[in-house]
């Protein structure tokens, strides 16, 4: 895939570094040339100093024939007005844009680009870990519908089977580690004690799932 | 009949000036400015509404009045808070008419009707072309 990263501080470079050491062409773009100085070693793509939304400049980057652009400067508006031009001048199948401020994240998100707020996703990791820390988020599918939980199965459940635990598109149990070794259950398989469960969760039905673990009577 | 309401974030030179003669011409004028310095000496010239804060905040936005607004001047020195302050303006607020100054040449592209700017302007190019007009008159005269 040919990949544009506007922005080269700490995320914008660890993405570049990620996104090019799997194999990807890579091109990532900073106002400041010093900022590629924190790009990984295992980084092998094009480095270009200038303005994000300089037309010039992401031409040059390949916006034409880009299969995704993601926007990680440390300006919202910035990062926004980048997203925009990529999804509408340039129809960049894949574009995303990182926004700190919730309120413009939310508002951007529902206008078509698809945004990532860290401060959303810090704080509700945090949040999850001190209230619920048997319950660990480990992925997010899509910005905030459906999430992945990792937990040590419960002694309620163990001896019962996976079909048990699976809610018709709520609850899903997609993979389950026993003495270090993961596996993909069927609907058959039984928990056993010391199981490490891996589950796809509607955000919606979290609290059932809490219950369901007897997180919550 | 009420007057027309206007909304001109940004209060440095253009926004100032623009401003003046919105209030000179009877509209009910508010501006939004983040730099204190400046939003003191707008308020001194004016003494209408003023409103401290970022104007690419949608709450700063509703409190300068937004949804009331007939029209709005996205006037900052900054080009991406001016198309931000349109995209908002124009896809969330629903203002009939939005105005963005373009500060760099370069960045005119992006100021589109898809993206909530009916009228864009860039002053550096209109008194460019002011300059270039009178030099051929002079001229060729």
């Amino acid at each position: 895939m040919h990949i544009i990263v506007v922005g080269c501080g700490r995320v914008g470079a660890r993405l570049s570094s990620l996104l090019s050491s799997a194999g990807n062409s890579v091109v990532v773009i900073d106002k400041d040339a010093q900022a590629f100085e924190r790009l990984e070693r295992t980084f092998h793509g094009k480095t270009l100093e200038g303005i994000a939304f300089d037309r010039k400049l992401l031409i040059e980057a390949g916006i034409e024939h880009a299969d995704a652009l993601a926007a990680v400067t440390g300006g919202d508006n910035s990062n926004i007005v980048v997203a925009s031009a990529a999804l509408d001048d340039f129809r960049v199948p894949r574009v995303m844009a990182r926004i700190s401020d919730p309120i413009r994240a939310d508002m951007f998100s529902k206008l078509g680009i698809i945004t990532i707020s860290s401060t959303i996703w810090t704080s509700t990791r945090m949040y999850e870990f001190i209230i619920s820390p048997e319950l660990h988020n480990v992925f997010s599918v899509g910005s905030t519908g459906v999430q992945l939980y990792e937990f040590e199965v419960p002694n309620l459940l163990v001896d019962r089977s996976v079909r048990d635990l699976n809610v018709a598109s709520e609850i899903r149990v997609v993979a389950i580690t026993r003495e270090s070794k993961a596996f993909i259950p069927v609907l058959g398989t039984t928990f056993q004690s010391r199981d490490r469960v891996l589950a796809a969760v509607d955000m919606r039905a979290l609290e059932k799932l809490k219950a369901m673990l007897g997180m919550i009577s | 009949m009420q007057p027309l309401n206007i909304l001109v974030i940004g209060a440095g030179k253009l926004g100032r000036e623009s401003g003046q003669r919105f209030v000179a011409a009877g509209y009910k004028l508010t501006i939004i400015e983040k730099n204190h310095d400046s939003a003191v000496k707008a308020q001194e010239l004016f003494g209408g509404s003023l409103i401290q804060g970022d104007g690419c905040d949608p709450k700063i936005l509703e409190r300068g009045g937004i949804s009331r607004a007939a029209v709005i001047l996205a006037a900052t020195g900054d080009d991406e808070d001016n198309i931000i302050i349109a995209e908002l303006a124009h896809r969330v607020f629903d203002v009939p008419f939005v105005m963005a100054r373009v500060n760099r040449p370069e960045n005119q592209w992006l100021f589109t009707k898809a993206r909530g700017v009916d009228y864009a302007f860039c002053p550096v190019c209109v008194a460019a072309d002011l300059i270039q007009t009178a030099m051929e008159k002079q001229l060729k005269a």
